[in-house]
């Protein structure tokens, strides 16, 4: 066996091509080594493959697990009376009387009732008990059913924060109590009160219909969803015709020379400016040089729709590339002009396409936090914005705010408030497949 | 408010200039007994825009320019031992000016202010009426002689084409105003950094202590109390990018070799959109996912192999940023792989290469410049994202290559410097935008080499 | 082996004479599917040890997808699907136990298009020695790149060049690349996809020439739509028209005294 290999190999040295049966030889023995070499790449790449598909589901597993029980939380059921002196205490249900009235002292009342707090500091952590909207509530309620004054209702109230993790099993009884957020007493109560059933877990009506709030029960994220449309509304009207124009200029209209050239390298490397970067661009001019108020959904989306530009114009010139000539042609065949040919057929054939960039691009914007941070749209604005010059935020910035807050249930509404952006976000991509699909044309 | 009525005033006037314009044109081909040039629309759409266009013009002028001019004006009412004294600050007292013309009144400011305000507030009211009345000057103008020019001779469709084609090239120079303005807003407010702070400190100094003056002032009354050696900021970013990197090369490569060579067009069509959802979720949403998530994660198992990992940690930020940054690599990759002829494939498979010696020796080569490219695109948005490393990597300025440990980067540090308050001329304001320089130049300077590889590679296969 | 009734089925369609004496390559009944298009239609022919055979006919007509099946080259595409059988050395090489690898190393192939790869001339010729470990040493791997440039014909313009591009070569220069990395695996048959299509006319001699040589020692299976140029390389010629083959005989004869009228449309220039 030896001396045959050192034979071949002298064969080899002498003859300079090995003869094909010896070829196929040499193959055919060395195969199992390669094809066990090949399917290693393949595995490889599955395995890539899926650790990046498991990443993703990983991430929609934490968000939605957290974010889930975002959308409810405990409410404590109270006997209210409606006692219209002690509530509206000028009668006229304006604000200011209302504000005047002691509807906190009635609840508080109704609430040791069944708890019974002994001396001045039971009183104290009792009423912390119940959330610090509840007055608003009531003066809400009497506002859109004044027939309940001189009633005796039952009325449910948000729980404080705290108790609320506590409810949910993150402040955790075994804990020492010097270690707790919240003492013994106030467990007390909470049983108490459980005892009587009067503690529930429904669905939350602060998260989609309140604003902003130091008070993490009472925090919500219409503002920040109005803030969002509101500045979306802004890019789209601003950089949707402005990157058709663009795209028909450069693709139809402009002859090919050192200026389109310039404009071309130009969008394509402002694609590629750090987000952050347009926010600073923000800050400089529309702020400090035009004197724009901070804070507002106008400069947001002026901000924005310059940074998605680039996205629509590329996206926008390869549609109208994908126009066919023959379209053109026999439009110019019949006598139409440049602009006719431009806007009774290559804009109409190319829309789709237009459309599926602009909504991608609007995607882009509507998940952009860092440069509204710039403008400023970071402040604690409790109104909800009711134009575009009025202050407000956005949802990704609301995300980014609460999840610095130290408060346990503002991760749950941080990851409630992302499951509505992402939400927002897939139907929006949802939408430009589906237009794709619908109006794509094959020439 | 007002600046809304006017507008929705100018555009009916406009409106009513297109149906003057399209009764003309009706009279005219009555009167005349012939067709005129063009359709009779054209000539009420060049009579409207030539009303609008100009006025409008006026219109943003002068709504930009009022706010300057007042702010000039106002400073005669600044009594001069205000100016005079040391604390001098002619944009906070603009503020506080500007917070009272809109009611916003904190505790009592003095009488000047308040008489600034008021005097203010009557020019904002002078300057609406003057507002007005320029734009009705000129709209009426510019609408009479449009009007005026409608003849039977007049070829409106070419005025109104040409109206149009000025207005799409003008919104295709809008792309150029961005990049000036990128530029000019950063450029200028460096230049005012580095006269304070060296160029070379800045660039080769290893220490970033930024601090507002009145902190300094505060502090031990030393002198240079702050520092602004930027060096830990740019490790800061390297760091976090090349752990991204050691993410998303080998996962995205891989990934892109499968999707290519080995997966069936099924497989494709499923993976690579799937793949790509990584990209489009939210940035603040990964930067929430590294901070409540990973960053809990790593601190405790870290803790279980006896390794202190910071909460905040270099790792966490990059590893999640990493997988942000996959569907670039993977993507782009497949794409340029794509693009490698069939016929080498071919030449592969004719000679007996399994499909791994095709694709590690063949295809791969062929297509590395266009990898590297898209690496490199990958790395450019991973030196620029901001949400990951502000909400994941902390704000200690470290300068160490641990990944276990807290770092900061020049996005971070923009962020923590340019949001909230800011003493416009301070040194640290005047930072975030030398940093932003920085970071413009290099992930100019990466997009446009990896633009150019890409560009070449596909010159050398057309 | 097929039965001879299948064998006789297909002389009815097929005129002239379809087997060899010493076959290498045997293939029996041949159909082969695009989806639903059907490109080969029932193919029965034999290819003899060191014979230079050309397969002629009209553009479509489905030559070169025949030829594909011989290295199993139609495996990339997905909806091709092959019937019949076609053997090597009497294996059936659509087997299931057959590996492609091997078989490709045994039948080596060139492209239509010049397609070196965009490494060095010497790495392209080592490429096939190198990823099939057929060289013990650096001595060796020269030895085999030389001797097979040599043999097509290339050595004496290349070799003081070896380590500049291959795809920098002239394109008749880049097609004797293309053979002599062919050549460098030690193939036993070498499949010509229209070799010359792509080359003007003085590459396209000397390519001519070379495969006239190469005849000698390999069997050589060439698809060309140039009638002189069948005539010219080849002993055998096999005419094939709508996927049917339908003629196979002796070059002189074919050209000369066509038995199918087909044919004698096609070589008279009635078909193109």
């Amino acid at each position: 066996m030896l001396c045959m290999l050192l034979k071949n190999t002298e064969n080899n040295m002498n003859k300079k091509i090995i003869n094909p049966e010896e070829a196929t030889n040499i193959v055919k023995n060395s195969i199992v080594k390669r094809r066990s070499k090949d399917s290693r790449l393949k595995l490889f790449g599955r395995a890539a493959i899926g650790l990046a598909v498991c990443f993703l589901l990983f991430l929609f597993y934490s968000i939605f697990t957290k974010g889930y029980p975002g959308f409810f939380q405990y409410y404590v059921t109270l006997d209210i009376n409606f006692d219209r002196e002690r509530i509206d205490p000028k009668g006229d249900l304006s604000d200011n009387s209302l504000f005047d009235g002691d509807a906190s002292a009635i609840v508080n009342e109704s609430l040791f009732s069944i708890i019974e707090p002994k001396g001045r500091k039971e009183k104290k952590l009792a009423k912390k008990i119940v959330s610090s909207g509840k007055d608003v509530r009531i003066a809400k309620m009497v506002k859109d059913d004044p027939g309940l004054f001189g009633t005796v209702t039952q009325v449910k109230f948000a729980l404080d924060d705290d108790i609320d993790s506590f409810l949910r099993g993150y402040i955790k009884r075994e804990t020492p109590e010097s270690e707790r957020r919240i003492n013994d007493k106030v467990i007390g109560f909470i049983d108490k009160l459980n005892e009587e059933g009067r503690i529930s877990y429904e669905f939350s009506d602060y998260i989609l219909s309140g604003s902003a709030s130091g008070n993490p029960e009472m925090a919500g994220i219409k503002g920040a969803f109005i803030g969002s449309l509101l500045t979306l509304s802004v890019c789209l009207l601003i950089a949707f015709p402005l990157g058709v124009a663009t795209a028909v200029y450069l693709e139809e209209i402009a002859k090919k020379n050192r200026i389109t050239e310039i404009i071309e390298v130009n969008i394509n490397n402002l694609a590629a400016v750090p987000s952050v970067v347009f926010g600073i661009m923000g800050l400089a001019i529309f702020i400090s040089i035009f004197g724009m108020p901070r804070s507002i959904p106008l400069v947001g989306g002026m901000v924005l729709a310059l940074m998605t530009l680039p996205t629509i114009i590329i996206s926008s010139r390869a549609a109208i590339r994908a126009v066919p000539p023959s379209v053109r042609d026999a439009a110019y065949g019949i006598g139409a002009s440049k602009l006719q040919v431009i806007f009774h057929h290559v804009i109409p054939l190319a829309m789709p396409g237009m459309l599926t960039g602009t909504i991608i691009g609007m995607a882009q914007a509507l998940g952009e936090t860092a440069p509204l941070l710039m403008i400023g749209m970071v402040a604690f604005i409790v109104d909800i914005p009711n134009s575009v010059v009025d202050p407000g935020t956005v949802l990704p910035v609301q995300i980014f705010m609460w999840a610095d807050f130290a408060e346990r249930m503002f991760i749950q509404k941080t990851s409630a408030a992302i499951i509505v952006l992402l939400g927002f976000l897939i139907a929006m991509n949802a939408l430009a497949v589906y237009l794709r699909k619908k109006l794509e044309r094959r020439w | 408010m007002f600046s809304f009525f006017l507008l929705t005033g100018i555009l009916i006037i406009s409106l009513f200039f297109f149906l003057l314009g399209y009764n003309r044109a009706k009279n005219l081909i009555n009167l005349n007994q012939k067709n005129l040039h063009s359709l009779t629309h054209y000539y009420g759409i060049f009579c409207s825009l030539s009303a609008l266009l100009p006025t409008l013009g006026v219109f943003f002028i002068f709504t930009i320019c009022d706010d300057l001019v007042f702010a000039e004006l106002v400073k005669e009412y600044i009594p001069n031992e205000v100016i005079n004294s040391k604390d001098y600050n002619f944009t906070i007292v603009l503020a506080q000016i500007n917070n009272s013309v809109e009611g916003l009144i904190f505790g009592t400011p003095p009488q000047w202010i308040t008489n600034a305000a008021e005097i203010w507030k009557s020019w904002v009211i002078k300057s609406n009426i003057l507002t007005m009345i320029v734009c009705a000057i000129t709209i009426l103008t510019s609408g009479f002689l449009s009007y005026k020019k409608i003849h039977s001779e007049f070829r409106s469709r070419n005025a109104v084409e040409k109206i149009v084609m000025t207005i799409l090239a003008v919104s295709s120079v809008i792309a150029i105003l961005t990049t000036i303005a990128i530029i000019f807003s950063v450029v200028f407010e460096s230049i005012r950094f580095f006269a304070l702070i060296p160029y070379d400190e800045f660039l080769f100094g290893t220490v970033w202590n930024p601090q507002f003056e009145g902190a300094e002032r505060a502090g031990s009354g030393q002198e240079g109390l702050s520092q602004y050696g930027a060096i830990p900021l740019f490790a800061g970013t390297f760091l976090i990018s090349i752990i991204a990197l050691c993410v998303s090369v080998p996962i995205g490569l891989f990934s892109a070799i499968y999707l290519s060579e080995y997966a069936s067009s099924k497989e494709r069509a499923f993976f690579k959109p799937l793949l790509e959802v990584l990209a489009g979720i939210p940035t603040v949403v990964y930067g929430f996912f590294a901070a409540l998530t990973v960053a809990p994660f790593l601190r405790s198992s870290g803790s279980m192999l006896g390794l202190d990992i910071a909460s905040e940690s270099a790792l966490a930020a990059g590893l999640v940023m990493g997988i942000m940054i996959i569907p670039f690599i993977s993507s782009l990759s497949d794409d340029v792989i794509n693009a490698v002829p069939q016929s080498l494939r071919d030449a592969g498979y004719g000679l007996g290469s399994t499909k791994n010696e095709t694709v590690m020796k063949i295809v791969l080569p062929a297509a590395l410049p266009g990898v590297v490219a898209s690496i490199i695109l990958a790395v450019s948005r991973a030196v620029g994202e901001t949400m990951i490393v502000v909400m994941a990597a902390g704000l200690a300025a470290n300068l160490t290559a641990n990944p276990l440990e807290a770092v900061t980067t020049v996005t971070s540090q923009i962020v923590t410097i340019l949001v909230g308050d800011q003493e416009f001329e301070s040194a640290k304001t005047l930072s975030a935008f030398a940093l932003a320089l920085t970071l413009i130049i290099i992930t100019l300077g990466m997009n446009f080499y990896a633009l150019h590889v890409v560009k070449k590679y596909r010159e050398q296969y057309e | 082996m097929n039965s001879k009734k299948n064998d006789l089925k297909s002389l009815e369609l097929t005129v002239g004479d379809v087997f060899s004496k010493n076959a290498r390559l045997k293939a029996r009944n041949v159909n082969v599917f695009y989806g639903e298009n059907k490109a080969i239609d029932n193919v029965t022919i034999d290819i003899g040890n060191k014979e230079v055979i050309s397969f002629i006919g009209p553009s479509g007509c489905g030559k070169s997808t025949f030829l594909r099946c011989f290295n199993r080259m139609n495996d990339t595409i997905d909806s091709c699907v092959i019937q019949g059988e076609i053997s090597i050395d009497d294996e059936n090489i659509y087997d299931k136990k057959i590996d492609v690898v091997p078989l490709r190393a045994r039948i080596g192939m060139v492209f239509q298009k010049p397609n070196p790869f965009p490494k060095s001339i010497y790495d392209n010729v080592a490429y096939g020695p190198r990823i099939h470990g057929l060289s013990e040493n650096k001595e060796h791997l020269d030895n085999i790149v030389e001797e097979s440039l040599k043999r097509a014909g290339l050595w004496q313009e290349v070799s003081d060049r070896l380590s500049s591009p291959g795809t920098g070569l002239s394109g008749g220069q880049q097609q004797r690349l293309c053979i002599a990395r062919a050549i460098a695996v030690s193939p036993e048959v070498i499949l010509m996809d229209e070799p010359c299509s792509a080359l003007d006319p003085i590459a396209t001699a000397k390519i001519e020439e070379l495969i006239h040589e190469l005849g000698n020692e390999y069997s050589i299976v060439i698809v060309t739509h140039s009638m002189q140029q069948a005539a010219r390389v080849s002993k055998r010629t096999a005419y094939f028209h709508l996927g049917k083959l339908i003629e196979v005989g002796k070059t002189k004869e074919i050209f000369t005294r066509p038995k199918h009228n087909q044919t004698e449309a096609y070589i008279s220039g009635k078909i193109g």
